[in-house]
């Protein structure tokens, strides 16, 4: 059985809430998306709207009536109203009518345009994202649709324990700028409490005094790890270390009594000196296999194609086939959101959408 | 009324990847008691920025906006006794969540098993870096080894660059949204079967998730701040010391509009002449003038601009608590608006501030045992 068997999802996507439909979907939900911007980047509609039912943005009555049957409509028009589904669910008592709009819906930047870059911006994460000397920089990918679409998605879980209760569905509005300044946890508080406005540093990890490296090059490419205060961690890196006869100074640091913060930024990188030179004489998988096995906390750099060919995802079953059936290709794409024996798989498939007014599923 | 009204959870997570989940829950109404213990502190009380005095682990403001809403009581999960009455609250709970390493639950004898043999239908919720299977299980790491291992670090910035990490642990942001999803799902099952589950949440594989589209392209590479599929999709100075506005040109009719607010050129949209118009305007004039004519734009905000932003404010995303620490403080509220089941936000909870009211209240114990446990240290 899947988590969500039975509930019937409609959903206007224009990006911001493609993954909160993605996500309700991939619980076994029926989710029926329809796709406002047809010209949308084909990746993005493969990798957002895959197990879902695809239709045409054609028939705004066919739409307006599948509303009415839907426990949860997810509304993520960007550019108004079309299908005037607002008036179209405010007669049921029964539908949780989640709209997703860039803004709040009264505050002073309502109705303003907005995409997921524009929103990066405004949340604080560009300002301290890339390097110094470089423009702000986004993540990777579309993070903001994504983070409000697992907030929209939220909502509505939220709102379907409430209607158990309650045997009433209800609206409720996601702010998308809301979403993605809920994640920076941490800008405007530091500004709050200490008057400081954090700054692009680039791959420096800056606490207390001094900085510290995020990212080394190695053997083969590039792992992360940072001389932070974890004596513990510290001590499991040197003993390796010593082992190969590479420690150097670092064998006579008392880690306990030492605070890297508060530590002359010239002593860190001679440190970190020695550090570098033995990461450079190994590769990511030695010393990726040293990290698991002796809790040193370093991550092995990955690209992409390692990610989906990682022996660890693969025995997870994270990356799962996705039949397109727009191109008759198979992509590999993540599949389930975490593991429980509770799921049963949902359709993994991806179809061109059809005419709204043919869908009859939920009227059969 | 809030939407988890009468749900219980009792939250054994610490730091970031759990705690925010069960903040999630707890600002919705569920009464989530949070097991923490002064021999073996909530590393997040100690993580700045703090009100005063960095070893008072009351005034973390960290902490304190990952935690509002909680009940908070002390456990020595190291004694026997204290797990018998961190059990007692686990039959109380319909939710349990942990974030610690795989197996740490297990030694203290409260693996999944042990947890339905106290409550059958309990909901068991483990938040970890890499998951409690496959050949990374037990992998220590930080909310950015989750960058490192799902391809983010790789794929920010531009081509030729080095790996870029975040700026902040986003797999501790990402990792307890699923979370609470899981949860949410979890209880929505357990209505229609009767069941419980354990759900088992990596922090790598919430944040493959999120950059699924970019796992979906025929031929990957890293772009910037660079989007083929828009006509315009970049970041441009603005007068002032790194003042920065970000904008994005979807459609010809609002690349014209460019056009005509900054007095371009006709023709396709040339970045460095959009840059020199945008040098010479300050950020917050130019949103307003690009948005009004309907081009997205936003201006590149800092610390100090979100805290006093007003869309913000009239959002109500943050609110003013009082704290008997930090005195009146800045809270962060979830991102939505309930129309009949409202988020209500309250402070996070002192160290142990709720042991007797959970403890004799809650659990019905008997009040001279449990000074009897304090005193020895079960419950510290």
């Amino acid at each position: 059985m899947k988590m969500l068997e039975g509930v019937r999802v409609l959903e206007v996507a224009d990006g911001l809430t493609d993954f909160g439909g993605r996500i309700l979907a991939e619980l076994g939900a029926d989710v029926v998306t329809v796709v406002v911007d047809e010209n949308r980047d084909h990746a993005r509609q493969l990798a957002w709207h895959h197990g879902k039912t695809g239709l045409s943005a054609d028939d705004p009555e066919a739409i307006r009536n599948l509303s009415r049957d839907a426990d949860i409509v997810l509304d993520g028009q960007r550019k108004g109203d079309r299908f005037d589904l607002a008036s179209a669910v405010s007669g049921s008592d029964k539908v949780i009518y989640v709209r997703v709009a860039p803004f709040s819906v009264h505050g002073p930047y309502a109705d303003k345009p907005a995409t997921d870059l524009t929103l990066f911006a405004l949340s604080g994460l560009a300002h301290v994202t890339g390097e110094p000397s470089q423009p702000p920089l986004r993540f990777p990918g579309e993070q903001v649709y994504a983070l409000t679409g697992i907030q929209a998605a939220t909502a509505a879980l939220l709102a379907l324990q409430a209607r158990r209760r309650t045997g009433k569905g209800q609206n409720i509005d996601v702010s998308a700028f809301q979403s993605a300044t809920l994640s920076n946890y941490r800008e405007a508080i530091m500004y709050e409490w200490t008057g400081r406005i954090g700054r692009r540093m680039g791959n420096m990890l800056v606490r207390g005094k001094s900085g510290v490296r995020q990212i080394w090059p190695c053997k083969d490419g590039y792992v992360t790890w940072s001389m932070i205060d974890n004596p513990s961690m510290m001590r499991a890196v040197v003993a390796v270390m010593n082992e190969c006869g590479a420690a150097g100074e670092l064998l006579s640091i008392d880690w306990d009594n030492t605070l890297v913060a508060d530590t002359p930024q010239e002593t860190i990188e001679r440190w970190q000196g020695v550090v570098e030179r033995f990461f450079a004489d190994h590769t990511r998988e030695e010393l990726g296999k040293w990290s698991l096995e002796r809790g040193w906390g370093l991550s092995v750099v990955y690209g992409p194609e390692e990610v989906r060919e990682s022996e660890h995802l693969r025995e997870r079953g994270l990356f799962v086939d996705i039949s397109d059936e727009t191109t008759g290709e198979t992509k590999r794409l993540p599949g389930p959101l975490f593991q429980t024996p509770a799921n049963a798989t949902p359709s993994r498939n991806f179809s061109a959408p059809i005419p709204s007014a043919s869908f009859k599923r939920w009227s059969a | 009324m809030g939407a988890l009204d009468g749900l219980k959870i009792a939250d054994f997570s610490w730091v970031g990847a759990g705690p925010r989940s069960t903040k999630d829950l707890a600002d919705n109404g569920a009464e989530v008691i949070k097991i923490e213990s002064a021999k073996r502190l909530d590393l997040g009380r100690m993580s700045p920025p703090f009100a005063g005095n960095s070893k008072d682990y009351d005034g973390s403001a960290f902490f304190a906006q990952t935690n509002t809403s909680k009940k908070s009581v002390t456990i020595n999960l190291s004694d026997p006794r204290g797990i018998e009455i961190a059990k007692k609250l686990v039959a109380w709970a319909d939710v349990v969540v942990e974030n610690f390493g795989p197996g740490f639950m297990e030694r203290i004898g409260l693996g999944y098993e042990k947890l339905r043999e106290i409550k059958p239908d309990i909901i068991l919720a483990s938040v970890s870096v890499a998951g409690r299977t496959g050949p990374m299980a037990g992998f220590r790491g930080y909310g950015n080894s989750a960058a490192a291992h799902s391809g983010h670090a790789w794929l920010t910035g531009d081509e030729g660059q080095l790996p870029h990490m975040p700026p902040l642990a986003y797999g501790d942001v990402v990792a307890p949204m699923f979370a609470t999803v899981a949860i949410l799902a979890a209880l929505e099952h357990k209505e229609r079967t009767g069941e419980g589950q354990h759900l088992d949440i990596s922090q790598i594989e919430p944040m493959v998730h999120v950059i699924a589209d970019i796992y979906a392209q025929d031929e990957i590479r890293k772009t910037g701040n660079e989007d083929e599929s828009y006509l315009l999709h970049g970041v441009f100075p603005t007068a002032g010391d790194d003042q920065w506005i970000a904008i994005a040109v979807e459609t010809e009719e609002q690349a014209e509009s460019l056009r005509s607010a900054l007095g371009l050129k006709d023709g396709a949209l040339d970045p460095a002449e959009i840059s020199e118009r945008t040098a010479l305007e300050n950020k917050f004039d130019l949103f307003e003038k690009l948005t009004s004519v309907g081009v997205p734009a936003g201006p590149v905000l800092d610390g100090k601009d979100v805290f006093e932003n007003p869309e913000l404010r009239a959002g109500d995303h943050f609110v003013k608590l009082e704290h008997p620490v930090l005195g009146v403080s800045m809270m962060p509220t979830p991102p939505y608006k309930m129309a009949e089941t409202p988020w209500q936000v309250t402070r996070a909870p002192l160290l142990g501030e709720h042991n007797q009211d959970v403890f004799a209240g809650t659990l019905g114990l008997d009040r001279a045992k449990l000074e009897q446990l304090q005193a020895e240290g079960a419950l510290a």
